[in-house]
């Protein structure tokens, strides 16, 4: 990306968005005086090109494009530690859902494919068999994203432990989780959620 | 003494636990079972949706989990969660439910039921040490895991976030080790305890998992540990499962067999391999637990 000051105004920032956010994930984005705690214990940082404490900078600022168009989001593990650390209880890993969400419903101008591909395939699994089913969510997974060979000695080795079943015990009731993901998809159409 | 014979739970095994974390499974009711703790498994559970439902669709992710404890309602008492990442996700929901009532709301509509907020969510490590107890555990071992040293692995959704599994400290917890030097075990101070694993990065990032697994091997072995003991299917995936492929990508040797919590807790109270499912780890524990006298 080609490197751009970044203006302080107010006519950059986007309190919508910021709105947007806060609503989502429940808490301040606000409050965040940069002390920098979140980032220091989390275990991604290393792979974002945005660490968690400036994701927030930036949102501060209404730069939320930059965030979406970048990697940082899709590379946080959700493990929590800037939320638990974080001295003004800014939550962080929520905010890390909420720019997912955000980023998710605009089909993503993010680069992280890999990610968004390995999650949507995760939940269509479960609105087809209301349980994850590991082997075709791994097996599915190598052929979309083209990489036919990857962890191909594991393959083998996992089902003679009983590790990868090669049936799927679906769930009985599987009218139940339809209705339940089509009722959310409703509500959104109703502008009941976000 | 008179609760003795009155544990019982509704089980919530979630879906690694019926597919690659079998072992983890068929531990914990046999364990059950041998310290006479009655568990019922959930009828038709469904996903909780785990990380990537919360990843990208709150709303999802605590619809699934709010349905899952509609339906163990019908069970009654509270919940017994095996897995970390489950625990951590229903756990979350009956705390954001509570707080938060426009999402209560919400979740109410998308499952057309009332939020069941009865039941407890209790982790399985939270039963043997609280509801159960120490000292009955202790009474239950036959055969002291003398002389294992064992490196406990939480992770990091066991403890976090602060505010809501309230299992233990969340940056100093000791509940798998009380457990563990219950039953005998010798455990070992060491770094990374509570340190990322990469976690569901295994499917889309592995190298980000080899990384982050790289450091917590190399740690636990440092401090001296014969194994790492874990809580979690998606830690055991990435430390046992991937172990080869780390020990290649690093020109190292850890040999560390990783077990689940109840597969060492298991083995003291004289449930045998079979009962166990201790041919399922893929770094074979059979050498260590010979030598340490322990099968
Ligand atoms: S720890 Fe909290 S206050 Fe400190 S930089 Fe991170 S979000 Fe901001
Ligand atoms: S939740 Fe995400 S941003 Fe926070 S510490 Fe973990 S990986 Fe980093």
């Amino acid at each position: 990306m080609k490197k751009k000051k970044m203006l302080l105004s107010t006519e950059t920032m986007d309190v919508d968005f910021v709105r947007k956010v806060e609503a989502l994930s429940g808490t301040s984005v606000r409050r965040c005086f940069q002390c920098g705690k979140c980032s220091a214990g989390c275990p991604m940082a290393t792979f974002m090109e945005h660490p968690p404490n400036r994701v927030v900078r930036l949102l501060q600022l209404g730069q939320w494009q930059r965030i979406l168009a970048g990697r940082s989001i899709w590379y946080c593990a959700s493990c929590e530690t800037c939320s638990t650390r974080c001295p003004n209880k800014v939550h962080l890993a929520s905010i890390m859902d909420a720019l997912r969400k955000l980023s998710w419903d605009a089909e993503g101008p993010s680069k992280e494919s890999y990610v968004q591909l390995a999650n949507r395939l995760f939940l269509q699994n479960i609105r087809t068999y209301g349980r994850q089913y590991e082997m075709r969510l791994a097996a599915v997974f190598n052929v979309k994203s083209g990489q036919f060979l990857k962890d191909l000695m594991l393959g083998p080795k996992l089902i003679t432990k009983g590790k990868l079943k090669m049936f799927h015990q679906k769930n009985k009731n599987m009218t139940e989780i339809e209705k339940i993901f089509g009722r959310i998809e409703e509500m959104r159409r109703n502008g009941e959620a976000l | 003494m008179t609760s003795r014979n009155t544990l019982s739970y509704a089980y919530y095994p979630g879906c690694s636990l019926h597919a690659s974390a079998g072992e983890y499974d068929l531990s914990t009711r046999e364990l059950f079972r041998k310290l006479g703790i009655g568990l019922t498994e959930v009828p038709d559970w469904f996903c909780c949706g785990a990380t990537p439902a919360h990843n990208v669709d709150e709303l999802l992710s605590l619809s699934l989990c709010a349905k899952n404890m509609e339906l163990a309602e019908k069970v009654g008492g509270d919940l017994a969660v095996a897995c970390a990442a489950c625990f951590s996700r229903l756990k979350t929901t009956q705390h954001v439910l509570s707080e938060n009532d426009v999402k209560r709301k919400q979740v109410e509509k998308a499952i057309d039921a009332p939020v069941p907020m009865k039941g407890n969510v209790k982790h399985l490590l939270d039963i043997l040490a609280r509801d159960l107890g120490l000292d009955r555990l202790k009474q239950a071992v036959t055969k002291p895991l003398a002389g294992l040293k064992v490196a406990c692995y939480y992770g990091c959704l066991l403890t976090r976030p602060t505010d809501v599994p309230n299992l233990d400290c969340v940056e100093a917890p000791t509940i798998m080790e009380d457990v563990l030097k219950a039953v005998g075990a010798e455990t070992v101070a060491w770094s990374h305890r509570l340190e990322c694993c990469g976690a569901n990065f295994t499917l889309s990032r592995p190298g980000v998992v080899i990384q982050l697994s790289h450091a917590i091997l190399d740690s636990a072995k440092e401090a001296g540990a014969d194994c790492i003991m874990v809580a979690c299917p998606l830690c055991h995936g990435n430390l046992d499962i991937r172990q080869e492929e780390i020990e290649g990508v690093y020109d190292t040797r850890y040999a560390m067999p990783v077990f689940y919590i109840t597969q060492l807790v298991g083995l003291a109270t004289g449930l045998g391999a079979d009962k166990l499912g201790l041919d399922a780890l893929i770094v074979n524990p059979m050498p260590l637990l010979k030598e340490k006298q322990l099968l």
